[in-house]
């Protein structure tokens, strides 16, 4: 009889859960850089917010403002995808969907 | 800039105008931001290797400032022949082919402004 020896080493690539993210820490982390983006006011920012219409942000404070964010997350956003990046909630669904966090 | 009316010539021009690298205005747009990134990227390199007496902050906003020159530039060709020169700008300084002084030039006017109240142009010598 042979035992069926387990596999004692596994090899695991890192899945959003085993790295400890989940939406909310998303959420926490995006709205931490876009308030850290002097030209937004703080008062003013919510998650339904929309950067060209209320915050009063233009084409370029918009790229500067996904620049801190591929910085803080570390991957690049490309450009189609950057065009419609117009609110945090956007931003927030968008790297949960890259990152392969559930999102609700 | 080309819409305006009374122009069927001049709208037939400009659909026969060969573009220089972008078709649609989209494509021009994106250039012009893929530009900025590239440049804003840069910044904390440039300041660190040609050791100039500049912040970050200035950087930012002086390269903000030479965008909003062009702000209102609404011809795709020149759109994309300034995107070409800032590009050109932008190999040179990275490269370290350029030296100090001319990452200063971005900074320094080097020519003497043009006085424009009265007493200004009086003792300069012009005509009002």
């Amino acid at each position: 009889q042979h035992a069926i020896q387990r596999c004692s080493q596994w090899r695991c690539y890192a899945s959003a859960s085993s790295a400890g993210l989940s939406q909310d820490k998303i959420t926490e982390r995006v709205m931490t850089v876009i308030k850290l983006f002097e030209k937004i006011s703080a008062e003013k920012l919510t998650i339904e917010s929309h950067f060209m219409k209320e915050l009063g942000l233009d084409s370029l404070d918009h790229v500067e403002l996904l620049m801190a964010i591929e910085d803080e997350f570390g991957f690049e956003i490309p450009d189609q995808d950057a065009e419609k990046l117009n609110k945090p909630s956007d931003i927030i669904k968008y790297l949960c969907e890259k990152m392969e966090v559930d999102y609700k | 800039l080309m819409s305006s009316a009374g122009g069927t010539l001049i709208r037939q021009a400009v659909k026969e105008a060969k573009p220089v690298f972008s078709a649609t205005s989209e494509d021009a747009r994106r250039r012009v931001l893929n530009l900025y990134r590239a440049w804003f990227r840069q910044l904390p390199y440039i300041i660190r290797e040609y050791d100039v007496p500049l912040t970050l902050p200035m950087c930012r906003r002086k390269l903000r400032e030479n965008f909003e020159k062009y702000r209102q530039v609404n011809d795709i060709r020149v759109i994309d022949l300034l995107v070409a020169k800032g590009q050109m700008e932008l190999v040179e300084t990275a490269h370290m082919w350029k030296q100090k002084t001319h990452v200063m030039d971005y900074f320094k006017q080097t020519v003497t402004p043009k006085p424009t109240d009265f007493l200004g142009k009086f003792f300069d010598g012009k005509e009002p």
